[in-house]
């Protein structure tokens, strides 16, 4: 009988290195996206307890168990599933397949890049090496931007297909924004890989091996420079000229609600993390412990595979930072006019940012070439 | 394994992830049709003109200006990842690069491409 | 013996027939956003063959520059113009486009037969020297090396050609309006 399919099932049976990498990827995955999925709610959490801190408010904390309040924790639960159960108006004049299909495009690409982010140390399981990001790859940076150039299509999907001349041009507007910034973002990190001469992110987390070292140190400007752009890219205050209220209604999903109008939160919030993940692994040395090396880590908790959940926590621990700043942001810059937004990006940040390639090559140069 | 096999099975499932929610909407919500809810939302004002109109060229110059300098900067990861080894030879190479595309990006400047009023 | 060794085959297989069906979609598509998205579609595929043969760099760059970049404008001149479907319905081929149609597929021809004529190893997709590779310090590191010693002057000529579309995308879209620096 025996129909060959090209299938070798005994060794699919037996640990070798394709089934460690594809049951190891199974479970990275899995637990990675268990965690962003639980990003939105907490992150709106914070988002309305923060601002009420900080303007003497109380804000929600009426939602919860019985007389368990939780600081009003559970209000973002409540909201969930109020957005999920709601009725979904879909506009006359929408276009039937693109309204639809917009949310997805916000949020694949997010999900994508944050499978690329080095979360921690390799873990040794009986032998088997297992690096703690899902895809590990040597053009990093490079596959990053490439996906997360993706969610462009999303943002103008969204208002083309809404048929709303509002949504339109917050559409435009908040793509026009997005590429105009992805140019600085881009070059920001050029500094970073001619000092560490990698694009490999697990690499740059390796070379960050003393406190001194790390990238916020060799290149400070191309921290300003990436911190700026993040908060363009995922049209954030005070950016936010998509959702300008007094002249957009809501921006390129004015006409989305329930479910949908979700996707978009769950993109932006999971884009928000991966920035600040990136930020923190490329210029606060990731998973690194400051003052610590890993070297003596692995020696004070006697495993490298105890130092992994150290690393994870480190590097959570250090995004968390990046998204308070986020938080901290937009409750205290107002927002920009669109003329000077684009002319801080092309005038401004692109200019920078190229004088920071050529100084940080020059210093270098000097240093390493003599 | 191929790294691209994990980045193929993390997009069908990003796809997937968004098809649900984008599609759980449409089993769980109640519907009750009115005409004026399938309206375009203009804040409750009767819309005034038609679904679109025609925007600023001023995005399609953005647009075409970000497909060079994007297509520099993919240009300058290539140096950077070889800088240690081209050496004083790479900075030359690239600083031709960079300056006749800098001539460019002035002309852009002085023409007033640059400018949204 | 890994298992699944049918698999590099099987993708190349699916991947080809994704890109071969989002390419008639492009072509047959009565709106112009769907042309778009099914282009964006297509690159993304093609990126994914480019992967598959190990060229990692090209792959990452052809998603940024083509599906990221090109295809972006392609959607802001059709938002710009609100271009309804069908509005390219009418339009018949000119002698010029007649022309450019004639050239590129005598560039079919001249690549295909300079393909057949050196007859490329295509044993496998996926097993092209991926060690090798790797040994020589990865897809980009081999591509940057290329680049700037043996294929240094079409690298420099290319800012000449980026120069050059600068200047002509702002002469076209500021024709009327000069700005007088006083």
């Amino acid at each position: 009988m025996g129909m060959n399919l090209g299938i070798d099932f005994s060794s699919l049976l037996q640990w070798n290195d394709f089934t460690v990498d594809l049951v190891a990827f199974a479970v990275k995955f899995a637990i990675l996206v268990g965690g962003l999925l639980q990003l939105p709610p907490l992150l709106v959490w914070i988002e309305r307890r923060v601002p009420a801190l900080m303007q003497r408010r109380r804000g929600p904390n009426r939602v919860g168990i019985f007389k368990w309040r939780l600081y009003g924790l559970l209000q973002s639960l409540a909201d969930t599933v109020k957005l999920i159960f709601k009725e979904e108006v879909v506009p006359d004049g929408a276009h039937k397949v693109f309204y639809h299909l917009a949310p997805v495009f916000c949020v694949f690409p997010a999900f994508l890049v944050a499978c690329a982010i080095p979360y921690g140390p390799d873990l040794t399981i009986y032998g088997y090496k297992i690096p703690l990001s899902v895809v590990r790859m040597d053009v990093g940076f490079l596959f990053i931007f490439a996906i997360s150039s993706l969610a462009v299509y999303g943002v103008s999907l969204a208002g083309w297909a809404s048929n709303n001349k509002y949504s339109l041009m917050g559409s435009l507007r908040a793509s026009a924004q997005m590429i105009s910034y992805e140019i600085p973002l881009g070059m920001s990190l050029i500094p970073i890989v001619l000092i560490y001469g990698t694009l490999d992110l697990g690499k740059i987390v390796e070379a960050q091996t003393s406190f001194f070292q790390w990238g916020v140190f060799a290149a400070p400007l191309s921290l300003l420079i990436f911190v700026i752009c993040m908060f363009a890219e995922t049209n954030r205050a005070p950016f936010d000229l998509a959702e300008a209220e007094g002249e957009l209604v809501a921006g390129f999903h004015t006409e989305y609600n329930s479910a949908k109008f979700a996707a978009f939160f769950l993109g932006e919030y999971v884009s928000m993390f991966v920035l600040s993940c990136l930020a923190s692994t490329v210029f606060f040395g990731g998973w690194q412990v400051p003052f610590v090396s890993y070297d003596a880590l692995v020696a004070m908790l006697g495993s490298p595979n105890f130092v992994a959940p150290v690393g994870i926590l480190m590097l959570l621990l250090k995004a968390s930072f990046f998204m308070w700043v986020y938080i901290w942001v937009r409750w205290t810059l107002p927002r920009f006019r669109y003329d000077q937004l684009m002319s801080l990006g092309w005038k401004f940040m692109l200019p920078i940012g190229l004088a920071n390639v050529v100084g940080t090559a020059i210093v270098l140069a000097v240093l390493r070439f003599k | 394994m191929n790294p691209y096999i994990p980045v193929i099975i993390v997009l069908i499932f990003g796809v997937v992830l968004g098809g649900i929610l984008s599609g759980l909407a449409a089993f769980l919500g109640p519907k009750k049709y009115s005409r004026e809810k399938m309206d375009p939302y203009e804040c409750g004002v009767p819309k005034v003109t038609a679904g679109s109109e025609k925007m600023s060229v001023k995005f399609y110059l953005t647009a075409i200006l970000f497909i060079l300098f994007d297509i520099e900067t993919v240009f300058l990861y290539l140096w950077a990842r070889t800088f240690k080894e081209l050496g004083w030879l790479g900075i030359i190479e690239i600083a031709v690069f960079v300056l006749i595309l800098v001539v460019g990006y002035i002309y852009v400047v002085r023409r007033g491409a640059l400018e949204w009023d | 013996m890994e298992a699944f060794y049918f698999v590099p085959e099987m993708l190349f297989y699916a991947i080809s027939g994704l890109i071969l069906l989002s390419s008639i979609m492009v072509v047959a598509a009565r709106n112009p956003v769907t042309s778009a998205i099914f282009l964006v579609v297509d690159l993304f595929f093609v990126a994914a063959l480019y992967a598959q043969l190990d060229a990692h760099f090209t792959a990452a760059i052809q998603v940024l520059v083509y599906a990221g970049a090109i295809v972006v404008l392609f959607v802001f001149v059709i938002m710009i113009l609100n271009l309804k479907p069908d509005a390219l319905r009418g339009i018949r081929f000119s002698l010029g486009e007649a022309l450019v149609l004639l050239i590129t597929l005598a560039g079919f021809v001249i690549v295909g037969s300079e393909l057949a004529h050196t007859a490329p190893d295509l044993t496998m997709p996926g097993n092209l020297g991926s060690a090798a590779i790797e040994m020589a310090g990865g897809n980009t590191y081999v591509v940057a090396m290329r680049m700037f010693t043996a294929f240094l002057w079409p690298f420099e000529i290319a800012s000449v050609l980026i120069l050059l579309a600068i200047v002509a995308c702002v002469m076209i879209a500021k024709k009327d309006k000069r700005v007088t620096k006083s």
